[in-house]
Formats: structure tokens, sequence, C-alpha cells
């Protein structure tokens, strides 16, 4: 059967072994079918006696030269090969019913496909190791070991900080009112009401935008319990769309130093959405594409696209 | 509740009630809108008695929308309008010597509801004491809720299903006190069917229509 297991079996001597089994079964069974048969019918009890004993003898010496030939063959046969050894996911293999239970090559099949995942990741992080990621101000990155557990100066910003921040650039901008809660510790998470056409959720860390939802003006913002729902998605197409692209926006305007200038170009950005129902597509100049209307705002110069029709 | 706009389609020529729905479902289904179900508006017409003498007599109507199934809307033409749970018509009958019903005049649209993308689309037969009047069109963009915002949005929109035939800006969001940029509401929605249905009432029986 397995190939990596016979290398130091004789396969003939162990089908003459098995054979040799089947032999001296059936002379053993063949020994106690005459001691259960009994004497057979003689004139005279000497002869009954003396046949019985004779057969007796024989079934008992072809026992002994079955079992001694059994005995020659089982050194012949050799030991299965110790070079591959598969411990106890091997003994698996041995007797299964393999169409109900189809343990062993189902794991082998995760084996192969962990190890491909593992090797596909290994290029993936050399990958994107490339090209740094990270957008918060990291101090000597190098030796973790040294400075384990110094945290980028910016991610530890005072609250009241925050407060400022936000409070500052909510005035700059007169149709978007911008709503501060700090419902789980110390991120902040903003409400942002722009007009009557939008409210975006932004969750903060510290003075970094984490996450972006938008909906709709007449949409509930509150969860049963009086919370804000920072996770369930707009019943409308055009603000999934919008989450969609604001949550680009938020990966794209990246400054780690100067994390305030980057929440105002954010800030800024989203403004662009009061027109969202008036203004056309810049480049086909129709109002909708597919039912939805421009929902891409450039990132520098704030015209408005339909998602197919950007560059 | 988005901003809605109801408009009446003209029949297409030498075709009958039916035959133009199903010419609007068809350009309705080449967009890719999906049908969801079943829609009914309708309209009962009260007279108000015991008015001083040489006074019009005022009408009360009372509107049902399957949207809200569990309300009615009660108003006058041009006045004051109430919005009540569905034991209003309970108690219409209660004030049977106030408010006299009119029962000929009850106009009724029902028809399929689309859906395609953010807009609900419903194309329903007008219909007066069972003979087909008209057709009767309401589109809403639920996302929006000013009507200043999307007016030229949801009119490319229609232009796409309805052709040659598009309305103009309803008078009922014109006419508001602060213009086309307040919030529109459901009180809205039946205003424009009640102008479509007084507009049907006074037409003649289209020739040929009868059901």
């Amino acid at each position: 059967m397995a190939d990596a297991m016979n290398v130091g079996v004789n396969l003939e001597a162990f089908s003459q072994a098995i054979n040799a089994i089947q032999a001296l079964r059936s002379s053993v069974t063949r020994v106690f079918d005459s001691l259960k048969d009994g004497m057979k019918n003689k004139e005279t009890l000497e002869g009954r006696e003396k046949v019985f004993i004779t057969e007796f003898q024989d079934n008992l010496q072809s026992v002994n030269r079955d079992l001694n030939e059994l005995e020659r063959l089982s050194t012949l046969v050799g030991r299965p090969s110790e070079s591959h050894p598969l411990h106890n996911s091997g003994l698996l293999s041995l007797d299964p019913v393999q169409d109900k239970t189809p343990l062993y090559s189902q794991l082998l099949q995760a084996y192969k496909w962990s190890n491909k995942l593992q090797y596909h990741a290994g290029l993936a992080s050399s990958l994107l190791n490339q090209q740094s990621l990270k957008r918060s101000a990291n101090q000597m990155g190098a030796s973790a070991k040294r400075r384990p557990k110094v945290q980028p100066s910016t991610l530890v910003l005072p609250p009241q900080y925050v407060d400022d921040v936000i409070s500052r650039i909510g005035r700059m901008f007169p149709d978007m009112s911008i709503e501060l809660f700090r419902p789980n510790g110390t991120s902040a998470v903003l409400l942002v009401t722009l007009g009557k056409v939008l409210k975006a959720i932004v969750v903060m860390r510290s003075l970094f935008i984490d996450r972006t939802i938008v909906r709709g003006f007449s949409e509930n913002v509150y969860s049963e319990d009086g919370k804000l729902d920072i996770w369930s998605k707009s019943n409308y197409q055009v603000f999934q769309k919008v989450t969609d692209h604001a949550t680009t926006a938020l990966l794209h305007y990246q400054l780690p130093q100067m994390p305030d200038v980057v929440v105002r170009s954010f800030m800024t950005w989203l403004r662009s959405y009061i027109k969202l129902f008036q203004t056309p597509c810049q480049r086909c100049g129709k109002f909708l594409q597919e039912g939805l209307p421009p929902t891409w705002r450039d990132f520098r110069t704030l015209e408005a696209f339909h998602d197919t029709c950007r560059q | 509740m988005g901003v809605t706009c109801v408009c009446q389609v003209p029949l297409a020529e030498g075709k009958s009630v039916q035959q133009t729905i199903d010419i609007l479902h068809k350009k309705l289904e080449q967009l890719s809108a999906v049908k969801q179900g079943n829609f009914t508006v309708d309209c009962e017409t009260y007279h108000a008695t015991g008015n001083a003498s040489g006074q019009p007599t005022k009408l009360l109507y009372v509107m049902h929308n399957s949207e809200t199934p569990l309300s009615c809307l009660a108003l006058f033409e041009g006045g004051p309008c109430l919005t009540a749970d569905g034991n209003f018509d309970v108690l219409m009958i209660k004030l049977k010597s106030h408010f006299q019903n009119a029962k000929g005049h009850k106009v009724e649209s029902r028809g399929s509801r689309y859906r395609y993308c953010d807009f609900l689309i419903k194309v329903g037969a007008v219909t007066m004491s069972s003979s087909a009047r008209g057709i009767s069109v309401e589109v809403e963009y639920c996302p929006c809720v000013v009507p200043g915002d999307c007016w030229n949005l949801m009119k490319e929109f229609m232009q796409s299903f309805l052709g040659p035939s598009i309305p103009e800006l309803p008078s009922v969001f014109a006419t508001k006190p602060e213009g086309l940029y307040v919030p529109a509401d459901c009180v809205d929605t039946m205003t424009q069917y009640l102008e479509l249905f007084s507009k049907v009432r006074k037409q003649q029986v289209l020739p040929g229509t009868t059901r």
C-alpha cells in the first residue's frame, strides 16, 4: 500500500506468511475436530484406539510443521522502515473506512493548505514592509528591545488638546456641526452633521482618524440603548458608497507629525459633500450613473465625479 | 422618507390604461429595477354639513397610503391637515351628522412598487367607482430630504423611463414658506396625490376605458 512504509517489507514473504497462518488455523481446527469426533467404528477396541492416536499424532505434527513454517516466514517479512516516521498521524491511515471517515486525506490537505498559507503570508509581509504604513510618528522603531514601551508622541495626546482642535475645526465651517463624544474611554467619537445632507460618525484614536461611517440625514444615528451606533451601515446605497470613499480619504490624508492638519484636510474634503445631490459629474455631465449621483470627490480639487468616471 | 414627486402620465397613443402601465413596467425592468410588491393610495371625500347657508361646502378628504398602513391623513384642500391612526375611519362614521361620506367620489390608485438603487417608483392605475381614469406615477428619492437639492437629479431619472412627459416642479414644494430648502414629509406626498385625484375627478371618463 504505502510506498514509503514498505522499503523493508518483503511483500512475497508477507503473502506467504498469511497463507501459512491460514494453513495453521485449518490444521488446529482439524485437531479439535478429530478430538470432537472421537474414535471411529472399528472391529476391536485396540484398532479404534490405534487409529485415533495415529490420526491425532498426524494432526499435531501438521500443526507443528505449519507453526515452524510461519516462524520461518515471519523472520523474512521484515519491519516497516523507520526512515519516514509519521508517528500518530500515520496510524490514522492504517485502517480507515475511507468513505465515511476520510480523516487521513483531509489531514494531508489541511497541512498542505497551511504550508501554502504560511508561504504566501511570508511573501506578502515582505512586500508590505517595503512601504511604511504607519500613520503615526514613531521614534526610532529600529531596536524594539531597547525601547519596548515608548509610544509615539502623537498617539498620546491629552484629551483637552483633542477637544480644542476639534472645536476649532468645527468653527471653521458654518454649515458643518461637529459634536464630540467619548463613549468608550479616551477615544473621541465625532458626530459630524453636514447641512441637511448627511451625518458622519468619525471614530478617532487621539488625533488620528480611525474609522468613519456615513449615513443619511434622516437616518437614526443612535442605537436602541441610546448610544451612538458606530457599526450599522446606511440603508442607502449612495451613503454606503460615500462611506467607502471617506475611508479612502482618511487613509489618503497622512502626515504623521501634524495630525491636526490631517483632520482639517479631511473635514474640508467631507464638506464638499454639501452639494452631493446638486452637482453633476465633471466628466460625463450627468447626475446619475447606475442610480447613483457623483459620490467621488477628488482629493486635491474637490471636484465631483461618479465612481466609474474618476480617473 | 425622501423627496417624492407624484405625476400623471398621459396614455400612450392608441393604448389603454393597462397597456400603458405594462409599457412603463417594461421600461423599468429594462433599467433593472426590482418589483417589490404592490401599493394602494386612496382618498374618500366627506361633505361638512351644518354650514351657514351661502358658504361653499367644505370638503374633507381622508386618505390612506399603503406605505404607512397604520395611519391615515385627513385634510381640507389648501387648509390644515391631520395625521391620525387607522381608527380615524371609525371616528368619521361616528361623526355622520357632521360629515357625510360622498360614496361615489372615492378615488384610488393601485399598482406595483419598484425599487431601483435608492429610488422607489410606484406606477398605479387611478380608478373612480371602478372605472379607470388615468395613470399615476410616484417617484421617491429616499436618501435626500430637501427637494431643492435633488430636483434635477429626479428629473433626469424620470426622463430615463417616462421619456418626454416629465412633470414640472410640484407646486407643493414651490409654495412652502422657506422655498425648496425645507425637509419634505409625507404630507407633501399626500397633497400631491390629492391634487392629482382632484384633476382626475374633474376629467371626463376616458373614451373606451371602462373596466
